[in-house]
């Protein structure tokens, strides 16, 4: 190789986003994390992923960049113990509708798969930002998440 | 528009085939298409073929109607590609029969070739999963059918062994058909026991990968007595939607039922007249929320359709008499072909083992995909004898 790249440590993983410019991943303790998607400065959908054309007004040009609230609810769930190769089973994953409206896909952590108890619809859960699994170099490759919120945390933020 | 009719259908059975090209997995289907038909190839004037995997998983990346239709001596007619998902199938035979309604043609194939299996499973799970971008994340289509099971199951008390019955039919109809990938009849409790792969689903309910080929030869149905002197199926309805996204506030109609609902309207039939069908379960128990998308029962029903056996092949409305995709296989571009091949050997009373009581209309549905949060596609067809 003719550039002169320092080389990466030997032994030091490290954290790589699932996908780019999808999530704000916290750099410090106080820093919050949050997804980055689109809303309709029309009439105010919220799209996560970023949809580029607001379904509901379709009219070129409506939709702006928006962070998503931190927070929401289970929409429906279920605990799967197929994964693709490399993704840890058993999983939760689930449709989540964030208290602004906003509704997504989302893997659920912070739960026992084979408790089915452990969450139900309508259970308050929060994003964070999560090892999602490992590449094969040992890095790891990080993706939103949501948790229950904590019992002592609820209507707090 | 001109009475478009289906002159041949043929298949290759569905399974692992390592040793076998695309090219060689889609000409036998060709093949036996033609050969059903009693067409000279040379009056094939136009062709659409459906594949949805190649580009990821064989050596061929491009054009894969032309390469594989020269190997089966096709050379110089319109060739256009169709990929979608699981839907490609249908869409293929969609737009053959506009060649032949519209008068553009008067014989067109439809071709839906593929091959998952290759040396590298994960490869291929990777391939079947790029249907969503949400894979990266962790996203597991038997995930989202549990989840959608789970709330119908609350709603209208519907147990795992309803599910497990469905499957049991299913792999009892897949044992007679010649063309499946699993021919084994299972019980309720093999299913029950088998392991579970996301609640309630188990693993002998969950379709699994499959390589193969289904074909369809249309024709004008002033021209189809020069070929043929078997029983003419009129492709009377084959109408294609994508998904919708979910508003908040406002109701979501879902595809299956938009789909079924143009394509009754197109066919001048309703649900009621439907006598045999083949329906995309790439879950078995979504064969029962099935029933219901198409009206073939009203909502709340399908436990009775299940309890009283009106789904079997003995029954009044037969569903997925080939075993459909959990015990037939599910090579994705090739199922709604597949799935159309068994009606039309339904309707002209050719289906052995498998034949239903003298059915005279029949339906498939073929989805695929999904975007947001809802399929991409799904397509019905009703064919009449």
């Amino acid at each position: 190789m003719s550039d002169k790249q320092a080389p990466e440590p030997a032994g030091a993983p490290r954290q790589i986003p699932a996908q780019e410019g999808l999530f704000h991943q916290p750099d410090s303790p106080d820093d919050q994390p949050y997804l980055i998607g689109n809303r309709c400065r029309e009439c105010g959908f919220v799209s996560f992923p970023k949809l580029i054309t607001c379904p509901r007004c379709i009219k070129k040009g409506t939709m702006e960049e928006y962070h998503l609230v931190r927070r929401g609810k289970v929409d429906m769930f279920a605990s799967c113990n197929a994964a693709l190769p490399g993704f840890k089973a058993p999983s939760v994953q689930g449709y989540i509708t964030l208290e602004d409206g906003g509704r997504l896909w989302s893997l659920i952590t912070g739960v026992d798969p084979d408790d089915v108890n452990a969450i139900k619809v309508g259970t308050e859960v929060e994003l964070v930002i999560e090892k999602l699994r490992e590449d094969a170099d040992g890095n790891e490759i990080m993706s939103y998440k949501f948790r229950p919120v904590a019992a002592d945390a609820k209507g707090k933020d | 528009m001109r009475d478009v009719v289906i002159i041949g259908v043929g298949m290759t059975r569905f399974g692992k085939w390592l040793d076998r090209s695309l090219s060689d997995i889609g000409q036998e289907a060709v093949w036996n298409a033609v050969e059903d038909a009693s067409v000279p190839p040379k009056d094939i004037q136009i062709a659409y073929v459906a594949n949805a995997m190649a580009i990821q998983l064989t050596d061929t990346k491009g054009t894969i109607g032309q390469h594989v239709l020269a190997q089966a001596g096709f050379f110089g007619i319109p060739i256009i590609n169709i990929e979608n998902a699981c839907s490609s199938g249908s869409t293929a035979l969609r737009n053959a029969c506009l060649e032949v309604s519209s008068g553009n043609y008067d014989v067109a194939l439809a071709l839906g070739v593929e091959k998952l299996f290759c040396d590298d499973t994960a490869k291929s799970a990777l391939a079947m999963a790029s249907g969503t971008p949400y894979a990266k994340f962790g996203f597991m289509f038997p995930a989202l059918y549990s989840m959608e099971l789970k709330n119908w199951m609350e709603k209208y008390n519907v147990t795992q062994t309803h599910f497990a019955k469905v499957a049991s039919k299913n792999s009892r109809n897949g044992s007679l058909n010649p063309n499946a990938q699993f021919q084994k009849a299972l019980s309720v409790e093999d299913i029950l026991n088998s392991r579970v792969i996301a609640y309630p689903l188990t693993l002998y309910m969950c379709s699994t990968m499959g390589d193969g080929a289904a074909a369809a030869i249309v024709c004008t149905r002033e021209k189809a007595r020069q070929y043929t002197s078997k029983p003419l199926i009129q492709v009377a309805a084959c109408e294609l939607v994508s998904g919708t996204i979910t508003l908040p506030g406002e109701p979501h109609v879902n595809l299956e039922k938009r789909a079924a609902a143009n394509a009754f309207a197109k066919a001048g039939l309703g649900p009621e007249d439907i006598n045999v069908a083949e329906v995309h379960d790439g879950m078995a128990p979504a064969e029962m929320l099935i029933y219901e998308k198409l009206g073939l029962c009203k909502e709340g029903e399908a436990t009775r359709l299940v309890d009283e056996g009106i789904t079997e092949i003995t029954g009044a409305i037969p569903v997925n008499p080939s075993g459909g995709l959990a015990a037939k296989g599910h090579p994705v571009a090739a199922t709604g072909l597949a799935q159309v091949a068994e009606i039309v050997w339904q309707l002209r009373g050719e289906a052995g083992p498998r034949q239903t009581k003298n059915p005279k209309v029949g339906l498939t549905e073929n989805a695929g995909g999904w975007v947001i949060d809802d399929n991409a596609a799904c397509a019905v067809t009703i064919l009449k004898r």
